[in-house]
C-alpha cells in the first residue's frame, strides 16, 4: 500500500535521512524503530508532505504522492498522527473529532468506533482539547485521525509522555484497529511494544535503514537486543 | 585576523576581552567613513550657489542621520520603532518652543530637547522590554506614539502652531541658517553618528547586539542582559534623532507636523535602509544619496512618486532580504577576490 | 448624551466590522494587512464611479463589494505567496512591509486619477424616532446592514468553510492533517475581509462622505479595533468596535477631535501593554 524508495529529506539543506526504502502492505502493521535523533519524525514528515523531499519517491496505492501537499495526502486516505499531535486547543473534543472527517460530515459509525476505543473521550466530549491530560490528548489525536476512515494510519511515537499502563492500553487499541483492517505504520522508541504489534519492522539509525525483517526475527537479533532492549 | 576588503558590510566581531588594538586596524575600520566624509564635503563646491539644491542636500544629510539612528535601534537590536519622525519631532518642537516661547538660549533648548527625546525613546525601549513585546507589538505601540504625537501637534495649536506650523526664530541670523554652513554642520553630525556606530560595532556592545539579534534565547543563556542592551540601543538612537531634529528646526527656520510625520519620515527611512542595507555601516548613506537623487528626478511626477515608492518597497523587500547594496556586495565580492588574486599573481 | 451613545453604537457596529476584516486575516495567516484601508477606499471609488455612470444604487454597491473582494484575492494570490512561505516573525515583518508597499501603490493610483474623489451614499428622508431620538435614515440603514452582516458572520462559523477557517486559526498543521488546504482558506478569508472593508466604506458613506485620502485612517482604525479585541478573535473585534465607537463618539462630542484620536491610539497601546491578548483573546 505504501512504498517509500530512496527517500532523502532534512532541514536547511542538510539531509537527516538518506536512502530510505520502506514498504507497507495492505492490512499489515509495520514498525520503524530507532532512538532519539535517528530520523523517524523526519521520515514521517517527509512522507506526509510536511517536509520537502530532497530525493526519492513515495507511492501510496500506486499513486505517486512524493511532492503532494499534506491536505491532498490526507484526503487520499493516509492519516498521520504526529508526535506533537497538533490538536485544535480551543475547540471541544467533539469539534476536533468532527473536523477529522473534513470535508465531509462525520460518519456516526466512525464516531462510535472512536468512543468505543477511547471511552474517556466520550466523557469529555464537550471539553476544550487544550484542557485534556497528555494521555487523553493522545487518544484524541488518534481518534481524530480515525474519523476520516483512513486506509493507512501513521503514528509518530504514540507513547510519548504516557505512563506505562496508558502506553499498553494505547497499543491495545492499535491492535483492535489492526484487526479491523486498518494498515498501520508506527515509529517507536519503545521497541518491545512496537514489535508486539507489528508484523514487520525497520531499524533506523543515523538516518539510514540498518536492519529490516519480521518482528520475531528482529526481536531475536543480537544487535537489536543490545542496542534497544538493553540485553547484553 | 584579516579585515574584509570592503568594510561596507559589517566587519567581524571583536572577541570579548581584547582591548589593545594595533593602529593599522583603526585605519581599516574607519577609512570608509573618512572617504565618505571627504566625498560628501565636496558637494557644496558643486552645488553651493543654488540655495534650492543646497537645501535638498541638507535634507538628504538629515535623513541620512535619521537612517543611522534607525539602524542603531532596529538594525542592531530588532526593535521596530515606527516613531523615527516623532522622536525627531520631539527634538525639533521642544527646542523651538523652549527657545522661542520660554526664552531659553538656543543651545540649552537643543540640549534639553535632545534629553527629552532620548528619555522618551529609552522609555519606549524599556517598556517594550519589560512587557516582552515582540516585533509587531513594538511596532504598533511606537506607531501609536508617533500618530498620537502628530495629533498632539495638531491639537495644541496655541503651543505648536497646529497644522500651519511654527516659524522658529531662535537661530535666525546665525550661521545655522546659511545653507552651506548648515550642510557642513550636518555633515559633521552624520560623520559623528557613523563613528559612534562604528565604535559600537567594534565594542562589546556591538558583539552583544549581534548575539541577541542572531538568537535571543541563546544570548540570554550566554549571560547577555538583552534588556539592558535593547535599552542602550533605544537611548543612543533616540538621542541621535532628538539632536538632529532640534538642530534642523533652528537651521531650517520652519517646522510643521508634516515635517516629522510617519508618511514623510519613517517610510522614507525604511525604504532608504531597505535599499542601502539594514545593519550595515554605510547603508544609510548610500540609501540617502540614491534617494535624494531619485526624489529630485521624480519631483515633477507628483502622485506617481507615491506609487513608485510603493513599488520600490515591494520590490526591495521581496528581492533583497538584507538590502540591495549588500546583495550587490555579496555578488561582487567573489569577483573582487578573484581580481585581487589575479593582480598578486607572480609574473 | 443618549443621542451620542446611539450614534456611538451606529459607528461602533461599523468599527466592529472593519476590525473583523483585519483580525481575520491576521488570525489566519499572521499578516497585518496595511493595505486594508486602501482597499476600502478603492471600493468606495468604484461605487462612486458606477453611480456617476448612472447605475442603480444596489448595482453600484455590489460593484464596490466585488472590487473589495477581487483586489484582496489578487493580493493574496500574488504578493502574499512569498509571505506565507516565511514563518513566525519573518512572516509578520515581510507581510507588514509588502502590504505597506501595496497601500502606497493603491493610494498613489487613486489620488492621482481621482484627486477629489468622494463617495456619498446619501439616503434621504425624515429622521426616524428611535428611543426618543431622531435618527437619520442613513444611520438606520448603516445599522441595519451592519447587524445583518454580523449575523451572517455568526452563521458562517457553522458552515464547512467557517469550521475550516477556525481550524486553521487554531493550528495550521493540524488543519492540513485533517485535509484542509490552508492556502484556499486564506484566499477565501482574504476575499471576505476585502468585502467587509468595502461594506464598511459604503455604510460609512451613508452618514459622512468617504474621501480618497481616508485609506490610512481606515487601516489604523481597523488595527486599533483588532488589537483591542484580541488579534485573531472575531467576536472580540466586534465587541471592541462597539465599545470604541461609543468611546470615540462621546470623546469627540465632549472633548475634541484630536484628543479622540489619541484616546483610540492609547486604547490600542494600553491593551498591548496591559492585556496583550485583548478583550476576548485566548490567554497564551
Amino acid at each position: 500500500m505504501l512504498e517509500v524508495s530512496g527517500l532523502a529529506a532534512g532541514y536547511l539543506g542538510e539531509n537527516v535521512v538518506e536512502g530510505v526504502d520502506v514498504e507497507v502492505g495492505a492490512g499489515q502493521a509495520v514498525a520503524i524503530i530507532g532512538s532519539n535523533g535517528a530520523g523517524k519524525s523526519t521520515l514521517f514528515r517527509a512522507v506526509c508532505g510536511l517536509l520537502p523531499v530532497a530525493a526519492g519517491r513515495v507511492r501510496f496505492d500506486g499513486a505517486d504522492i512524493t511532492r503532494r501537499p499534506t491536505h491532498h495526502i490526507a484526503r487520499a486516505g493516509l492519516a498521520y498522527v504526529p508526535a506533537e499531535r497538533h490538536l485544535f486547543p480551543g475547540m471541544s473534543v467533539r469539534e476536533n473529532l468532527m473536523l477529522g472527517a473534513y470535508p465531509g460530515r462525520p460518519d456516526p459509525s466512525a464516531e462510535r468506533l472512536v468512543f468505543d476505543l477511547f471511552p474517556r473521550l466520550n466523557q469529555r466530549r464537550g471539553q476544550p482539547a487544550g484542557s485534556l491530560s497528555g494521555g487523553e490528548q493522545q487518544m484524541l489525536a488518534v481518534g481524530r485521525a480515525l474519523m476520516s476512515r483512513p486506509r493507512l494510519l501513521m503514528l509518530d511515537e504514540p507513547t510519548t509522555g504516557l505512563a506505562p499502563k496508558l502506553a499498553q492500553s494505547a497499543y491495545a487499541a492499535l491492535r483492535v484497529l489492526k484487526e479491523r483492517g486498518v494498515t498501520l505504520l508506527v515509529a517507536e522508541q519503545q521497541v518491545p511494544l512496537a514489535l508486539s504489534l507489528a508484523d514487520r519492522g525497520y531499524v533506523l539509525e543515523n538516518g539510514r535503514i540498518r536492519l529490516q525483517g519480521a518482528s520475531q526475527d528482529l526481536a531475536r537479533n543480537s544487535e537489536v537486543r543490545r542496542a534497544y532492549l538493553g540485553v547484553a | 585576523m584579516t579585515a574584509k576588503p570592503d568594510a561596507i558590510v559589517e566587519s567581524g566581531a571583536a572577541p570579548l576581552g581584547v582591548s589593545a588594538r594595533p593602529p593599522r586596524s583603526l585605519i581599516r575600520a574607519f577609512w570608509p567613513i573618512a572617504v565618505t566624509a571627504a566625498m560628501l564635503a565636496l558637494v557644496p563646491l558643486r552645488l553651493g550657489d543654488s540655495r534650492y539644491l543646497m537645501g535638498l542636500a541638507v535634507d538628504a544629510l538629515v535623513f541620512g542621520a535619521y537612517a543611522i539612528a534607525f539602524n542603531v535601534i532596529f538594525g542592531s537590536t530588532n526593535q521596530l520603532f515606527l516613531c523615527v519622525g516623532a522622536l525627531a519631532g520631539v527634538g525639533g518642537y521642544t527646542s523651538a518652543i523652549l527657545s522661542d516661547r520660554a526664552g531659553l538660549p538656543m543651545v540649552a533648548g537643543m540640549l534639553l530637547a535632545t534629553a527629552l527625546a532620548t528619555a522618551l525613546g529609552g522609555l519606549l525601549s524599556w517598556v517594550a522590554v519589560r512587557r516582552s513585546l515582540d516585533v509587531i507589538f513594538t511596532g504598533i505601540v511606537t506607531l501609536a506614539f508617533s500618530l498620537s504625537f502628530a495629533s498632539l501637534l495638531l491639537g495644541q495649536r496655541n503651543l505648536t502652531g497646529g497644522e500651519t506650523g511654527l516659524l522658529v526664530s531662535a537661530g535666525v541670523g546665525t550661521f545655522l541658517q546659511d545653507r552651506v554652513a548648515a550642510y557642513y554642520l550636518f555633515l559633521g553630525m552624520l560623520v559623528a553618528f557613523l563613528v559612534v556606530f562604528r565604535v559600537l560595532q567594534r565594542s562589546h556592545i556591538g558583539w552583544a547586539f549581534r548575539a541577541l539579534r542572531d538568537n535571543e534565547l541563546s544570548a540570554e543563556l550566554a549571560g547577555i542582559d538583552v534588556a539592558r542592551y535593547r535599552v542602550y540601543a533605544g537611548l543612543i538612537g533616540s538621542a541621535m534623532l532628538g539632536i538632529t531634529g532640534a538642530v534642523f528646526a533652528h537651521s531650517d527656520g520652519f517646522i510643521s507636523p508634516s515635517t516629522f510625520d510617519f508618511g514623510h519620515v519613517d517610510v522614507r527611512v525604511l525604504v532608504m535602509l531597505a535599499f542601502g542595507g539594514l545593519g550595515t555601516l554605510l547603508g544609510p548613506v548610500v540609501g540617502t544619496v540614491v534617494f535624494a537623487v531619485m526624489d529630485e528626478i521624480l519631483i515633477d511626477f507628483g502622485q506617481l512618486r507615491t506609487i513608485l515608492y510603493g513599488l520600490l518597497i515591494i520590490a526591495l523587500f521581496l528581492g533583497f532580504k538584507r538590502g540591495a547594496v549588500p546583495a550587490v556586495a555579496d555578488f561582487l565580492r567573489p569577483l573582487a577576490r578573484r581580481a585581487r588574486s589575479w593582480v598578486r599573481r607572480p609574473l | 448624551m443618549k443621542a451620542s451613545i446611539l450614534d456611538g453604537i451606529v459607528l461602533g457596529l461599523q468599527f466592529g466590522l472593519l476590525g473583523v476584516g483585519m483580525t481575520l486575516v491576521y488570525g489566519l495567516g499572521g499578516v497585518l494587512n496595511l493595505a486594508y484601508g486602501q482597499i476600502a477606499v478603492l471600493a468606495a471609488m468604484v461605487v462612486a464611479i458606477t453611480l456617476t455612470a448612472g447605475a442603480p444604487t444596489l448595482v453600484a454597491a455590489g460593484a464596490g463589494l466585488l472590487a473589495g473582494a477581487a483586489t484582496s484575492v489578487v493580493l493574496d494570490r500574488t504578493l502574499m505567496r512569498p509571505v506565507y512561505r516565511q514563518r513566525g516573525e519573518r512572516r509578520v515583518l515581510l507581510g507588514l512591509l509588502l502590504t505597506l508597499g501595496v497601500a502606497f501603490v493603491i493610494d498613489g493610483l487613486l489620488t492621482w486619477r481621482y484627486p477629489t474623489g468622494t463617495l456619498r451614499l446619501g439616503i434621504g428622508g425624515e429622521p426616524v424616532p428611535v428611543l426618543g431620538i431622531g435618527m437619520r435614515v442613513g444611520s438606520l440603514w448603516a445599522t441595519g446592514v451592519s447587524l445583518a452582516v454580523a449575523a451572517l458572520l455568526l452563521l458562517f462559523r457553522a458552515t464547512t468553510p467557517g469550521r475550516a477557517a477556525h481550524a486553521v486559526i487554531q493550528d495550521e498543521v493540524g488543519a492540513r492533517l485533517v485535509g484542509i488546504n490552508p492556502a484556499a482558506v486564506r484566499t477565501l478569508i482574504f476575499a471576505a475581509s476585502g468585502t467587509l472593508a468595502a461594506l464598511v466604506a459604503e455604510t460609512r458613506s451613508m452618514t459622512s462622505p468617504v474621501t480618497v485620502t481616508a485609506g490610512f485612517d481606515f487601516t489604523i482604525l481597523a488595527l486599533i479595533v483588532a488589537v483591542v479585541g484580541g488579534l485573531g478573535n472575531v467576536a472580540g473585534a466586534f465587541l471592541a468596535g462597539v465599545l470604541l465607537g461609543i468611546v470615540s463618539t462621546l470623546s469627540a462630542f465632549y472633548i475634541g477631535q484630536y484628543i479622540t484620536t489619541i484616546v483610540l491610539l492609547a486604547a490600542a497601546a494600553l491593551t498591548i501593554l496591559l492585556r496583550p491578548r485583548g478583550l476576548l483573546g485566548r490567554s497564551p
